[in-house]
């Protein structure tokens, strides 16, 4: 397991399964990726087609999340999985309420989106949140892939990079609140672009409590609510 | 038997010697010996707390010649549940049945290492073997109870004592058989068979059945592979409950079962003590790949 | 066609109808053997009818009257019969019981059915059984009783009947004397006797001691002579009354009552006095010592000597043959030797009966009995007490021959032991011979009882090997009676096998037997199947409680 090669199991009915359910959350992902960079080209490009259709798949991401947590259910009620198994089914249940998460982010950038385009068109304190989103964006697709391999050591790295969003974050806040002082008619604009700021860095949160999920599965340690240097000693040290 | 018997006590009279030279702190007069300097360091950091029953030391077994122990070493924790598992024929059941010596009674066995019970070696030559298995209760796959009735049943092993007291009698087999939690099932038909009890009853009165005699170890051999789910689950609950006033080691085939009933998990393979740790530690996150494989069905 | 009688094969049912046809042959034959032996055994007892006629021996001789009951008849070609003067090729012959042997000389004759003649059943014709000379037919005509003569026919046979009984019970006041008072006393006397010889070997014959036991002979000698007097007086009862009876031909025999066992009219009987008359019949050959070389009477002895015998070889070889087979199965060494010795064992119980008769005649009575006689009888001597064929050494042989099978059952019902009582118990602190003891052998004791039925069968059924040591043709006495100690192990003893050879082969009347010989033979059949079904109701009651056991 460590090296991340899921040897067969006696039953292949099993490894099916697992396989199967693993799968639907790389699609997932996917589509949650899909619809966060949607949803931030759509904010930035003020292209409200782009838009709607953000918040219309946001069905299909829930639709998912339900389907993957019954078939871990299954799982669990007929397999009584054990060691890396049950670490997986276990990992995977948390990921897909992140991504679920993530989907709902998406979906409320997209609609702030749209709220703006009424309002007032694009507007130039979006570079910065369109510089967060394009990291974000980037985060997520790397905590996937880390998923997809069951690659701790990359979990590790992605977990690490999720600090700079928060920088970021921070930033794009200290900007925003300047355009407010400047001219209290940006106020309004200006604080929906915080929401938006906002939105990104919970999704980055969520990245990372996957790339946590990722390390339990992998080395079988729980390291939410710890230190980066304490993943790292966790997964380089194995 | 009788040369069997003599090899033993040939191989552990070469051991006690080299023991006593290397081992001097084993003869202190409590049993609670520092389990830290037992136990791996860190991984077994919470086995180090426990009082230590039975200690097994670089123990080989052979079956004419055949080994089917491989230098077992390990620490049974005192009143707590340890279960060994592991494929059949990897030695589990024989290492169980080295603690009260029922291996003596196969032709062809010999022994080398030692195994202590409170910090006496149970192979010495002056060992009274009928006494040691008085002192640790056996519990078969198969319910076996005697073709006597339920009361002779569980007092049978008072009267192999001379035990001759009605009253003594009655008491213990009252005691035992709610101790089993199988009294309000049988106690108005006390003089009937106990062929006539359900399997699940029958592995309740074979339980009763040892701890009338008053244990320290009650050694169970898959004790509920021939019964139904339910149950099953009645003698896991009573080992739960048992296992406050006796140290229980317990062989099965299930690992759920392993996973709900027990402390401390071994697991066997090839007759090689492959790992031996905390339950929850060793059925979420094992040290091995080996027991990984074993406990996700990867096996084989 | 060939296709269909494959098919046949093949659907199996030839074997089944094989099979059944197999058990039916084997149930008609059992069936078959037990009732004709039943049949011809037990019809004896039956009062046949007494049929009078006359008798042509051929057409133109004079007529011979004849009187008995018809036994058998057969129909068989002229020539083995002897060309009669009657015509046709079969020629009908029957054998008529006449009896009367004192007068005719022979009491069964074969007579030609054409012959016979103006047949009738008269009322009046009796049957007189007989402690000598066996039946006689005729007609009472007189009785004397004290020199006072009776002729009245009216009241004769009521008088007769009466004097019989009263006859009957004199002598049975006569045979207890005998057997039972005077047999006591002879016993010891020869103790007596015995104990003189002994002292005199011991030169311990002190004046003093030789008193005491000539004190004692005294007495017991003023007992025995009380005795014969009061026989002498019954005796004289007895003889002093005879009855005058006339055969069929006119002749008139006198006979001494005390001669009389009983009489009967079997002609003027109903069903249900002939059904009385035939339960007595069947219980005085159940109760009775047998009488007249063992063709009439009971075979009493023969079962009591049977059972006793039995009775003794099963207390002799279930202990023998279960501590061998404990020996075997549960401590010896499993190995080339314990192997050998089984060998052995199986191959003990094929040997020939007789072979078992030869050794128990060579090594227990001539040597073991010898030695015991030299040791601890020495004043019997040169009479020997055991260093002759007798009730121990028959029971010792049949021990002997039937102990492969006991070890053979125990040793089965052992090995179905299962191993985890075995464990269950020792894993509770006991010891192998406590688990022997409490849990293996309780559990064995249907398999030793299956043994012993199998041993008593077999011993019960044996007649060779006990001629050679201890079966003889008439025991003055019974091997179990009310002198100290009781049980004699040295006497000689009836068996009903031996009887059926003797009473069948060895009779000097080999008509009247042949009756005797299939009841003698059917009660054997019973006598094995009562031990047999005793035995299996105790196993079965055994096993039931075992069974769940032996199957888990």
């Amino acid at each position: 397991m460590a090296n991340g090669v899921v040897n067969q199991h006696i039953s292949k009915q099993f490894d099916d399964e697992l396989e199967n359910v693993r799968g639907k959350v790389l699609a997932m992902g996917g589509l949650v990726e899909q619809q966060l960079n949607n949803a931030i080209k759509s904010l930035i490009d003020g292209d409200i087609d782009l838009g709607t259709t953000v918040i219309e798949t946001e069905v299909q991401v829930n639709s998912y999340d339900v389907s993957i947590d019954q078939e871990c259910t299954k799982i669990l009620a007929r397999r009584q999985p054990a060691a890396s198994d049950l670490r997986l089914v276990m990992a995977i249940t948390k990921t897909i309420t992140d991504l679920e998460r993530v989907g709902d982010e998406a979906e409320k950038i997209a609609k702030m989106g749209l709220e703006l385009t009424d309002k007032q068109g694009p507007k130039s304190y979006y570079v910065g949140i369109n510089a967060m989103g394009n990291l974000v964006s980037q985060l997520l697709h790397e905590a996937l892939d880390a998923f997809a391999r069951m690659d701790s050591k990359k979990a590790v790295e992605v977990a690490g990079k999720e600090l700079e969003s928060d920088d970021q974050y921070v930033a794009i806040l200290r900007q925003l609140i300047t355009y407010m002082m400047e001219d209290p008619r940006n106020i309004s604009g200006a604080l929906d672009a915080v929401w938006v700021a906002r939105a990104l860095e919970r999704i980055g949160d969520h990245s990372r409590n996957i790339c946590e999920n990722i390390i339990y599965l992998v080395e079988g340690k729980d390291v939410r609510h710890t230190s980066i240097k304490y993943m790292e000693e966790i997964v380089f040290d194995n | 038997m009788q040369q069997n018997n003599l090899n033993l006590a040939e191989t552990n009279a070469a051991d006690s010697e080299e023991v006593a030279v290397t081992e001097p702190n084993t003869t202190t007069t409590t049993h609670a010996i520092d389990m830290s300097s037992i136990v791996k360091p860190g991984v077994d950091a919470k086995l180090a707390d426990e009082k230590v029953c039975i200690e097994v030391n670089d123990f080989n077994l052979f079956y004419s010649g055949a080994q089917a122990l491989k230098n077992i070493s390990l620490t049974i924790p005192e009143k707590k549940v340890t279960a060994f598992i592991g494929p059949s024929g990897c030695g589990k059941s024989t290492l169980l049945r080295c603690f009260n010596r029922m291996n003596d009674l196969i032709d062809g066995v010999t022994i080398d290492g030692t195994i202590k019970l409170e910090g006496k070696k149970i192979f010495d030559k002056g060992i009274n073997v009928a006494d040691l298995r008085r002192r640790v209760g056996m519990v078969f796959q198969k319910p076996n109870p005697f073709p006597k009735s339920i009361y002779e049943n569980v007092a049978y092993g008072l009267r192999i004592q001379g035990i001759k007291d009605r009253r003594t009698i009655d008491t213990v087999v009252e005691k035992s058989l709610r101790g089993a939690a199988l009294w309000d099932e049988v106690k108005d038909r006390l003089d009937d068979l106990a062929m006539g009890l359900s399997g699940g009853q029958q592995q309740r009165l074979v339980i009763a059945r040892a701890i009338a005699i008053e244990p320290e170890v009650i050694l169970l051999d898959e004790p509920a592979s021939a019964l139904d789910p339910i149950s099953t689950l009645k003698i896991e609950e009573l080992i739960y409950e048992l296992k406050d006033k006796y140290t229980i080691v317990i062989v099965t085939h299930n690992m759920q079962q392993a996973a709900r009933v027990s402390d401390y998990t071994a697991y066997m393979y090839m007759g090689e003590m492959i790992e031996f740790n905390d339950t929850s530690t060793l059925f979420t996150n094992p040290n091995e790949k080996m027991t990984e494989d074993y406990i996700t069905g990867r096996y084989g | 066609m060939n296709l269909r009688i494959k098919n046949w094969f093949d659907s199996g049912t030839p074997f089944v109808w094989l099979n059944a046809g197999a058990v039916s042959i084997s149930v008609v034959m059992v069936v078959g053997l037990i009732t004709l032996i039943a049949v011809r055994g037990l019809g004896h007892f039956w009062p046949a009818d007494i049929h009078v006629f006359d008798y042509y021996a051929t057409p133109s001789e004079t007529p011979v009257r004849l009187m008995g009951e018809m036994v058998d008849e057969e129909s068989v070609s002229r020539s083995r019969a002897g060309n009669p003067a009657y015509k046709g090729e079969i020629i009908k012959r029957n054998l008529i019981k006449t009896g009367n042997r004192d007068v005719s000389g022979l009491d069964f004759r074969w007579i030609l059915d054409a012959g016979i003649k103006n047949s009738s059943l008269p009322e009046n014709a009796m049957v007189v059984e007989r402690h000598e000379w066996g039946n006689l037919y005729g007609f009472l005509t007189g009785l004397e009783i004290d020199g006072q003569q009776f002729n009245s026919s009216k009241l004769l046979w009521e008088k007769f009947q009466e004097t019989i009984s009263k006859n009957n019970e004199i002598f049975d006041q006569i045979r207890h004397i005998e057997k039972n008072l005077i047999g006591a006393i002879n016993y010891k006397m020869e103790r007596l006797r015995l104990k003189e010889r002994g002292l005199e070997l011991k030169e311990e014959n002190t004046p003093d001691k030789i008193k005491a036991l000539v004190d004692k002979r005294e007495i017991l000698q003023t007992e025995y002579n009380s005795y014969t007097n009061k026989l002498e007086e019954l005796y004289n009862v007895l003889n002093s009354s005879s009855f005058i009876a006339k055969t069929a031909a006119g002749k008139e025999i006198k006979v001494g009552l005390s001669k009389v066992v009983r009489a009967y009219q079997p002609n003027a009987m109903g069903q249900f006095a002939k059904l009385g008359f035939y339960f007595e019949k069947l219980w005085e050959f159940l109760s009775a010592d047998p009488r007249e070389a063992n063709t009439e009477g009971g075979i009493f002895p023969a079962i009591f000597g049977t059972v006793l015998m039995v009775m003794i070889m099963a207390v002799l070889v279930t202990p023998f043959g279960v501590i061998a087979a404990v020996y075997l199965r549960e401590y010896a060494n499993q190995g080339p030797i314990t192997r050998l010795i089984r060998i052995a064992v199986n191959n003990l119980a094929g040997v020939p009966s007789v072979v078992y008769g030869v050794f128990g005649l060579g090594f227990f009575v001539y040597f073991l009995g010898g030695s015991i006689d030299q040791l601890l009888f020495p004043e019997a001597l040169p009479a020997p007490t055991f260093g002759t064929p007798g009730l121990l050494w028959a029971s010792l042989t049949l021990a002997i021959l039937t102990v492969p099978v006991v070890i053979v059952a125990t040793e089965e019902g052992l090995s179905r032991v299962p191993r985890a009582i075995r464990e269950g118990s020792l894993a509770l602190g006991a010891t192998k011979a406590e688990t022997m003891w409490r849990t293996v052998l309780p559990m064995t004791a249907s398999a030793m009882i299956t043994g012993l039925i199998l041993a008593v069968a077999r011993a019960a059924g044996e007649v060779a090997p006990l001629m050679l040591v201890g079966v003889v043709k008439l025991a003055p006495s019974l091997g179990l009676d009310g002198n100290a100690p009781f049980l004699h192990l040295d006497r000689k003893f009836m068996h009903l096998g031996f009887h059926i050879y003797d009473v069948g082969f060895q009779s000097p009347n080999v008509e009247a037997a042949r009756p005797l010989v299939y009841a003698t033979a059917f009660l054997l059949v019973v006598l094995i199947i009562i031990l047999n079904l005793t035995a299996i109701r105790i196993r079965n009651s055994l096993r039931e409680k075992y069974r769940a056991a032996e199957q888990s």
